[in-house]
């Protein structure tokens, strides 16, 4: 099977991430949108972070163009990321999916505490106390006795 | 303009003005680079740092042994489990507020997974007696140039455009100035906070915004010149040329509710 492309964005810039270790050799691509509110400090602070990630390919333009581009140059025929709950995210996943005809493969980043049911743990997220009552002691604990 | 980018600076200042030079638009709205590095290795650094106890009892307070992690947390430099993990074999049960914290950064998260876009909307009405229509589209341009005159808001306002960064306390502060004093609606301030701040994400930024806001509150947040002082050992207070006339925050709540929310007939507010 051949490599797949790794597509780094900016709600996952870890050089540990799942997807960077699951597929340590696999070309691995930023793609910098044209952002009319972007300040420079922020663009100085994705890059230091994109610098500590070997092998990074950092390219500017439209996203969906850049990967299809950089998935052909790299001989890719699927990409792999990270998830982001961000809307912006899921539609990309969505446009290279159905209109590019590419797989994604999508990783999530560790749960801040064990779910105690699975992905079916569901949150009551009516205001932060109801989120917060009935994780606080596996949040509070560095071992929690019932964690999935 | 599309093109593939360099990757081997000789240091920071070839990087920056590398980046300068690519990216002018950016830089013309907001020439500043902050002092924070981006990067893995800068994260892990003040990790070790961290002081989970301290936190607990001194976050409050613009000296306070505050994390600095939070634009690491929202570029996924680090994650709020491994801070978490972090934090309690630092300090045990002592960085249970740390962990709190940390938690409403994933409550935030979770919220914007449901509701996406909608992050812009109010979640509820204002329990200010005022209307939306009541507040400003537009933020005025002295907020945005740091010209108010009043020392504390034009700090702020002038730290967030050259660091990309405000203690939280700073944050509430400037929102709550925004909003209630000075009747912009939550978004605009919002936007503002979102283009420069380093940790900017919708979720935690404009979901705090609505918190001060009362549109994701029971109640709004204001603050008097008394709480202000007290959490800045009075530094902004002391230098400011309406600290004896002329100060907005000099009341006590009970005067600030009337003449903040003169509409509302009843309730609380958060101070």
């Amino acid at each position: 099977m051949t490599s797949p492309l790794i597509w780094l964005h900016e709600d996952c810039l870890n050089p540990h991430s799942p997807a960077l270790q699951a597929y340590p050799k696999a070309p691995r691509v930023f793609v910098f949108a044209e952002d009319p509110r972007a300040s420079l400090k922020r663009i100085v602070f994705q890059y230091e972070c994109l610098l500590e990630i070997p092998g990074v390919e950092i390219r500017r333009g439209e996203v969906v163009t850049e990967l299809v581009q950089a998935a052909r140059e790299h001989n890719c025929q699927r990409l792999v990321t990270m998830s982001s709950v961000a809307p912006q995210w899921a539609a990309i996943c969505a446009i290279l999916r159905d209109d590019q005809q590419l797989s994604v493969e999508v990783f999530a980043p560790e749960p801040f505490v064990d779910n105690a049911a699975g992905e079916a743990e569901r949150f009551d997220l009516r205001r932060f106390s109801r989120y917060w009552h009935p994780i606080k002691a596996r949040a509070l604990s560095l071992n929690p006795p019932f964690a999935g | 303009m599309r093109m593939k980018l360099r990757t081997e600076f000789i240091d920071r200042e070839d990087l920056i003005a590398y980046l300068r030079e690519v990216f002018p638009a950016a830089a013309e709205r907001s020439a500043a680079v902050a002092e924070l590095r981006g990067g893995r290795q800068a994260a892990e650094s003040l990790l070790q740092a961290m002081q989970p106890a301290r936190y607990a009892t001194t976050r409050n307070h613009l000296q306070g042994a505050v994390t600095r992690l939070s634009a690491y947390l929202r570029h996924g430099v680090l994650t709020l489990a491994e801070v978490r993990r972090a934090a309690l074999r630092h300090a045990g049960a002592e960085a249970g507020k740390l962990v709190q914290e940390l938690a409403w950064r994933d409550y935030w998260q979770r919220i914007y997974a449901q509701i996406g876009a909608g992050i812009w909307q109010d979640r509820e009405p204002y329990k200010t007696g005022w209307q939306p229509v009541d507040y400003a589209t537009e933020l005025p341009a002295e907020i945005v140039a740091g010209q108010t005159g009043l020392q504390c808001m034009d700090s702020f306002a002038q730290e967030l455009h050259r660091t990309g960064y405000l203690h939280n306390h700073a944050r509430m502060w400037l929102a709550s100035y925004i909003v209630h004093f000075r009747r912009v609606r939550w978004q605009t301030g919002a936007a503002w906070f979102l283009a420069h701040l380093l940790d900017g994400d919708p979720a935690s930024n404009n979901l705090s915004w609505q918190w001060i806001a009362s549109t994701f509150a029971v109640k709004p947040y204001y603050f008097n010149r008394a709480s202000l002082e007290q959490f800045t050992d009075g530094q902004y207070c002391r230098a400011c040329q309406y600290y004896g006339h002329g100060c907005p925050f000099a009341a006590t709540y009970e005067e600030l509710q009337a003449r903040l929310f003169p509409k509302k007939s009843e309730g609380e507010t958060n101070k």
